[in-house]
């Protein structure tokens, strides 16, 4: 029987929404399905549009381009909600459009 | 006194955009004329001796891009390219036509066409034409507004050349394509964040 990928909790606090975005999905994919208009273009990892600072929590990122975020970016724990997958409950503010 | 490879390969990076320009003057941007050019970058991509690993600096993360030739104004860029495995970019349209040949590694390109009629803002949908796989001794030539998605298959670093009609720097707006969405988002023309 397949099993089901782990859940948490992702507050998306430009909204103060909060959503349900599995183990192996990314905080943008989830952010979509729920009816969130997040800052987006590429979704791969290539453009930065959906560029966000992490404000709790830890995510791991999937393959990406070294100008979509640079390694200060990282250490000053910003991430691409695109290539965003969370290891527990995670805080996490668009900065593409602003912050609200 | 031999000239070093760097020399070599700048060489080699000026005789094709020449041969490019000669085969472009003469016919324009014509689906044969990119498939000149590709032939032509395969095997500039096959002179492996040009493009010694040690001279490319490795991603930080998972694709880089290193400029061999960029001509000025709004000439052509050629570039080196070195994707990781997993790195991936969505179907997208880069406005402008461009040709890739396979140094070593594999990337698979997926091209697509538009099939809705482009009046929603925000919405499109895309259908797949066609698929190939740029590795050593083969490329993929694909016109202005052509849609294709990339992926690196494999375990090795897919590296490669890469001709724009534009520098990257003078890139129009990219448009990314979700099927799974039904949708379509510009990330901003390059040209508009230069200036």
């Amino acid at each position: 029987m397949a099993r089901t990928a782990k859940t948490y909790q992702v507050n998306i606090t430009n909204l103060g929404q909060v959503i349900t975005c599995a183990a192996n999905e990314t905080i943008l994919h989830a952010a979509i399905v729920a009816g969130i208009d997040y800052p987006y273009a590429c979704a791969s990892g290539n453009c930065g549009s959906c560029i966000s600072q992490l404000e709790a929590g830890r995510v791991t990122m999937l393959p990406r381009g070294d100008a979509a975020i640079s390694p200060a970016q990282v250490k000053a724990r910003q991430t691409l909600a695109c290539r965003a997958r969370p290891q527990g409950d995670v805080a996490i503010t668009w900065l593409g459009r602003g912050r609200r | 006194m031999a000239a070093s490879i760097a020399e070599q390969r700048a060489r080699a990076c000026r005789t094709l955009l020449t041969q490019v320009h000669a085969t472009t003057a003469k016919e324009g941007i014509t689906p044969s004329a990119l498939h000149a050019i590709k032939l032509k970058l395969v095997a500039l991509a096959a002179k492996t001796d040009l493009f010694p690993p040690g001279d490319f600096a490795m991603p930080l993360a998972q694709g880089r891009t290193h400029p061999l030739l960029v001509e000025d104004d709004d000439g052509h860029g050629l570039y080196l390219t070195i994707n990781l495995p997993g790195k991936e970019a969505a179907p997208h349209d880069h406005g402008i036509w461009c040709v890739n040949a396979a140094i070593s590694g594999r990337e698979r390109h997926v091209f697509y066409r538009r099939t809705d009629d482009g009046t929603r803002p925000g919405s499109a949908t895309v259908a797949k034409v066609g698929e190939v796989m740029v590795e050593p001794g083969n490329g993929m030539a694909m016109a202005d507004h052509d849609i294709h998605s990339t992926e690196v298959v494999g375990q090795a670093p897919a590296i490669g050349l890469a001709l724009y009609g534009y520098a990257l720097t003078r890139f129009p707006s990219v448009a990314w394509f979700h099927p799974e969405f039904s949708a379509m988002r510009a990330s901003p023309s390059r040209r508009q964040l230069a200036t």
